[in-house]
């Protein structure tokens, strides 16, 4: 593992290339060009402030600051995970020509739709601080401990995912279809959008579900975001402690898949 | 003489044939190989199997067979974009692989935005890139000059080779690895292509060479590989080769 890690060091221009490239078909065709990676978020954080804020209240939970930022504090790093999930799952499939006639680590190819979709995340930070002090989002130092931490976690978790599904996805076409079901289902059972103390104060539901709610590496990434603004969100340390370990357990699977996947990846492509 | 550049040993590719993927993925995750053996060969084939030879540097190696006796997969093996099942095989030095030219490209990006792109891809720095940006234009051709910067989108199937051409025959890796460009463009282009083969050549490059094409054969390689239904049936020199493969088909 560390040979391949090394070599996809070594070829980090090619990575950029890759990246710039994606990024510059992708904005180059639209009339709003960037701005669409703040839309879509925006779009959504409204519609779920609407559901769960306007119509069900979640809101009155939350003193001082408001349930608007608590949205877009989890919905900005969901758009990037999600984003990433499904770019990353066809990064093999949609450049086999490229794949099969330039040597380059192959790794490089997933790893690169998940850095283009980090590019979007920090194009919506500014709004996010914006928000931040439009609706009073308590600035403390872990503002600045919570927000990088998460970053770094939430790239060690999507390398190892993206790794996994773009070779598996090359074996089995259905990969694609499941993850479009996956992202839908994900984002109800990570903290996105309503507190992560609903999930653990609820009575209806067993202990082991909560256990295993909390196995999921996103719930500590999510934690993370919203205490950035948030401080009574900061994760405890176990589930600090669980939230890296699985995001680590999944980038050395990850890469291990890929590898034990690879030779039969480049016939297939 | 010299340290050989590529040497195979004992080489395979096994393919499986038909379409019972999802089981070849649990094989390959939870029973390694020991399991698609005890399976029995009946579902599998190999276009290439107990392939050994060596390439010392500046050899132009010609590779003659019929179609689909896994020439291609010899190149793709030595481009490093194969993993082979069996043996192995080392190639010291990086490759420059004329075999897909327009691989790479963009549609929506304009031909120096591609430009840029597929050189990096190929391991030229900034620098190099910078150095060589304008004799890369200059072979390209007037036409591919004047739209560098409209998408490619727009290029015809010509001025596309003729780009991936000019940039990488200006690597200077050194192995080049042909598969049969020489067939598409025009008559101006294959010149210019001749001519930028015997230079590299001259510069002392490594050649391998597939081709149909006996005049192209004799006239750059020294050596020639004869592959017949996945095995190096004969190893000498091109005439020799040729004479296997012509044995083999009758020259009506």
């Amino acid at each position: 593992m560390t040979t391949s890690v090394a070599a996809v060091w070594g070829h980090r221009s090619v990575l950029r290339v890759l990246v710039q490239r994606d990024l510059a078909i992708k904005y180059q065709q639209s009339v709003l060009g960037y701005l669409w990676s703040l839309i879509e978020p925006l779009t959504m954080g409204a519609i779920y402030w609407f559901v769960f804020g306007v119509l069900y209240k979640t809101g009155s939970r939350f003193e001082g600051a408001s349930y608007p930022l608590f949205i877009l504090s989890g919905i900005f790093a969901w758009q990037w995970f999600s984003s990433a999930l499904s770019e990353s799952t066809g990064a093999l499939t949609a450049q086999a020509r490229l794949i099969t006639t330039i040597k380059v680590p192959r790794e490089i190819f997933p790893i690169g739709r998940v850095t283009g979709r980090f590019a979007e995340y920090l194009a919506g930070l500014p709004v996010l601080i914006a928000a931040a002090i439009i609706f009073n989002g308590h600035v403390t130092w872990r503002t600045a401990v919570g927000i990088p931490l998460a970053v770094l976690l939430q790239f060690t978790l999507l390398i190892g995912v993206s790794l996994l599904l773009s070779s598996l996805n090359v074996m089995l076409p259905d990969v694609e279809r499941f993850i479009r079901l996956a992202q839908r289902m994900l984002l109800y059972c990570a903290p996105v959008i309503y507190p992560f103390e609903r999930v653990l104060s609820a009575t209806g539901v067993p202990d082991w579900v909560k256990i295993l709610y909390q196995a999921n590496p996103l719930v500590g990434i999510m934690q993370l975001q919203h205490s950035a603004w948030f401080p009574e969100e900061w994760p405890s340390t176990g589930l600090l402690l669980s939230c890296t370990a699985g995001c680590v357990l999944v980038l050395v699977a990850g890469w291990w898949a890929f590898h034990r996947l690879e030779p039969s990846v480049l016939k297939e492509l | 003489m010299s340290e050989p550049i590529i040497s195979a040993r004992d080489l395979g590719v096994r393919f499986v044939k038909g379409r019972r993927r999802n089981l070849r993925v649990r094989e390959m995750v939870f029973h390694g190989r020991k399991r698609a053996m005890k399976n029995g060969a009946s579902d599998e084939f190999w276009p290439l199997r107990n392939l050994s030879f060596d390439v010392v540097p500046g050899e132009a190696i010609g590779v003659i067979g019929k179609n689909g006796t896994g020439k291609s997969t010899l190149l793709r093996l030595i481009a490093g974009v194969l993993i082979p099942d069996e043996g192995s095989i080392r190639v010291r030095g990086k490759v420059a692989p004329l075999l897909e030219l327009s691989a790479g490209f963009s549609n929506d990006l304009t031909g120096r935005e591609n430009l840029n792109l597929v050189a990096t891809l190929h391991g030229l720095s900034k620098a190099e890139l910078a150095a060589k940006f304008d004799e890369i234009v200059d072979f390209a051709g007037d036409q591919v000059a004047k739209s560098l910067d409209s998408p490619v989108r727009h290029y015809s199937s010509g001025m596309r080779v003729r780009l991936g051409f000019s940039i990488i025959s200006q690597l200077h890796h050194p192995i080049l690895l042909v598969d049969e460009v020489m067939a598409v463009g025009d008559a101006e282009f294959r010149a210019k292509c001749y001519n930028t083969m015997q230079r590299l050549l001259v510069e002392g490059r490594t050649l391998v060479l597939v081709s149909h094409n006996e005049g192209d054969l004799t006239k750059f390689c020294t050596r020639g590989l004869f592959i017949n239904e996945g095995r190096l049936t004969r190893d000498g020199t091109v005439q020799e080769a040729l004479d296997a493969y012509k044995g083999l088909v009758p020259v009506a």
